[in-house]
């Protein structure tokens, strides 16, 4: 409650003070448990504003809509841990300038939410090391142990039942923060890469897709997750190739809004005679 | 006299429909997701859903579907057709908005061509649907003027007994009387109170905000861009809905041999509208919403006399970003 009521006032003065021109939180939704972002351009917008620890969607994605940060004006954004690495991936992805952007960081331990210090990406950057370093629980997924006892198989077999159940909505793609592209691999036909349609084939070759694209980029919001209408729990792929990601190449993704991009870095004194 | 069928009686007749033909489907909660399958044994249904995740439509207008076959040859294209294989069936515990979204698009499948997919499968589907007796707060059959116990788009209603003893038979074609009579043996004469329907308050005026719709002016009222600045086009509404039936026909193989597939598809994407010449008439998300609106609520009854919304609220549940119908007639209905 505290919390929410001072960012309430600070929204209202960076507003109307004319430091920002908009701010994405959250606000009541259409049953207790849900929330609903909120585009708080007005005081009376502001009054809207709820932060609790059932604020959990990652909104660094609306940060990328076209046109919101083309006339160079700041833009303040609730955003967890996982959303301020989300913010730094976009940076050093070339997708916003972070001097654009006002953090008003927050965390929650069960109900309890607390306001994270700092409002550029750089004031949080021991946060994120101190994250990286001790994982929060959530990585540790008791299904993601299961999978990763099963042998190749098991394993392929357990997803593709998963997959069965995939309509390619592309709610995991459109959740996402990270899936800013104008044009997706799968809405290009000429060629056609991906199989448009979403028998097995077409949802493996999507959801592998996906699951390459976001190697060293993804940061576990679980946006992806929750969109999911047939509930396949995608972000455990994305996970799992995350620790992959730490494992080969030391890289935890978003870190800082100058580090480069895991995937899409070359150096001509690579040591493999691959890349992907 | 009314007809009552109990529930210990439903394996005895689950195993009499297959026995004569039927493929017997249901509601049934999976792992993770609940949805119509075919099932063995009535105890294999999950009657006490208030409704499965995944809608009706797509047995009946799947997310993919092979039309036919081609292979481009030297001097002659061949091809095959694929029409779905006669499969009698029956849909035991659908529900009343489920069902109604089915009769909601007969006319739209049987417009000016008919879908030979659609129909084959509506001829030959025995729909017998469950009154509610429970819903949620995402439930808005009464909003739209349907009912817990509409009897559009079903065969069979039954109306449930207390402590889940059974129902009330309300066979209501020739279809639901025929596949009625092959379990006659176990449908007992008597009558008995039935539980009430479920009270599903109303959540706006319908007819209040088809009036703002079908008003011109309001087509570009800035309210459009309000309502939907927080929707990320996912689709996950369209598809989920039983009642949105748009597809897109695309070839898959290679140049000289492949499939055509009929393929869901979604105003909400970009690419829907999307020309080749890269202009989009439909370029940001809020006309992509209004369409959304305006098919259901004022093109579609404008063509075939009845909304394209049964109510079901899955939309809204489902939604992402806790968007959907109901919010935006809610205040369209304030405007
Ligand atoms: S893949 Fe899923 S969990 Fe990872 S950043 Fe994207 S939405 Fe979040
Ligand atoms: S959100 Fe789920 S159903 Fe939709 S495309 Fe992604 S994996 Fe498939
Ligand atoms: S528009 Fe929403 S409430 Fe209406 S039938 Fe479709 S999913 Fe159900
Ligand atoms: S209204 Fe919701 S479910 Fe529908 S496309 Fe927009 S975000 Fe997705």
């Amino acid at each position: 409650m505290i919390t929410q009521e001072k960012y309430r006032t600070t929204v209202k003065e960076l507003l109307a003070n004319g430091t920002i021109k908009m701010a994405i939180g959250y606000r009541p939704g259409s049953t207790s448990d849900r929330r609903r972002p909120l585009f708080i351009r007005t005081s009376e917008e502001a009054d809207q504003l709820v932060l609790d620890s059932t604020c959990i969607t990652n909104l660094s994605g609306y940060l990328v809509t076209e046109g919101l940060l083309s006339d160079e004006k700041q833009v303040g954004i609730f955003l967890r841990p996982e959303g301020i690495r989300s913010i730094n991936i976009l940076a050093a992805e070339y997708q916003l300038n972070v001097d654009q952007i006002i953090i008003f960081g927050f965390d929650s331990t069960g109900r309890e939410v607390r306001a994270l210090q700092g409002q550029t990406t750089g004031d949080f950057s021991a946060l994120l090391s101190e994250i990286r370093e001790n994982p929060p629980l959530t990585t540790k997924e008791p299904l993601l142990e299961r999978i990763e006892k099963m042998n190749a198989k098991e394993r392929f077999d357990f997803w593709q039942q998963e997959f069965s159940r995939c309509i390619k909505c592309y709610a995991c793609r459109q959740a996402c923060p990270m899936c800013y592209c104008r044009r997706c691999i799968v809405d290009s036909n000429q060629p056609q890469w991906v199989n448009t349609s979403s028998h097995t084939l077409g949802n493996f070759e999507w959801n592998v897709v996906r699951a390459f694209h976001l190697s060293g980029r993804c940061v576990q919001c679980g946006n992806c997750d929750r969109a999911c209408p047939v509930n396949i729990p995608l972000r455990l792929i994305n996970q799992r190739m995350a620790n992959e990601v730490v494992d080969g190449f030391d890289h935890f993704a978003g870190l800082s809004p100058t580090q480069e991009p895991v995937l899409a870095s070359f150096k001509k004194d690579d040591t493999e005679t691959f890349i992907l | 006299m009314t007809r009552i069928l109990f529930s210990d009686k439903l394996d005895n007749c689950v195993a009499k429909w297959r026995s004569a033909g039927l493929t017997v489907i249901g509601p049934v909660q999976g792992e993770s997701l609940s949805s119509y399958a075919t099932v063995e044994k009535g105890t294999d249904l999950h009657l006490g859903l208030v409704l499965p995740d995944r809608s009706l439509k797509e047995l009946f207008f799947p997310q993919t579907e092979p039309m036919l076959s081609y292979t481009i040859k030297k001097n002659e294209i061949e091809t095959a057709d694929f029409t779905p294989p006669s499969a009698p069936r029956i849909i035991f515990g659908a529900r009343p908005c489920d069902a109604s979204g089915l009769a909601i698009d007969d006319p739209l499948f049987g417009w000016d061509y008919k879908d030979e997919y659609w129909f084959q499968r509506r001829n030959e589907s025995v729909i017998v649907t469950i009154a509610c007796t429970k819903a949620d707060d995402f439930c808005l059959c009464t909003s739209l003027k349907l009912a817990p116990d509409s009897t559009k788009g079903s065969d069979v209603l039954l109306r449930s007994l207390d402590k889940n003893r059974g129902w009330l038979v309300e066979e209501l074609t020739d279809r639901g009387r025929e596949a009625f009579a092959i379990i006659s043996e176990y449908l007992q004469e008597g009558s008995e109170p039935a539980l009430p329907t479920v009270e599903v308050p109303e959540k706006f005026n319908l007819d209040t905000c088809v009036t703002w719709l079908q008003n011109p002016e309001n087509f570009d009222s800035k309210f459009w861009k309000e309502i939907s600045m927080r929707c990320i086009g996912c689709a996950s509404c369209t598809y989920l809905c039983p009642t949105c039936h748009c597809f897109d026909i695309q070839d898959e193989g290679d140049t000289y041999s492949g499939i055509r597939r009929k393929n869901w598809d979604s105003c909400s994407f970009a690419l829907f509208t999307m020309h080749t010449s890269g202009h989009n008439p439909r370029s940001t998300q809020s006309a992509r919403w209004r369409q959304r609106i305006m098919h259901k609520f004022n093109y579609f009854p404008g063509k075939f006399s009845v909304n394209s919304c049964s109510g079901c609220g899955r939309c809204s549940r489902q939604c992402p970003v806790d968007m959907g119908i109901t919010e935006t007639l809610q205040e369209i209905s304030k405007l």
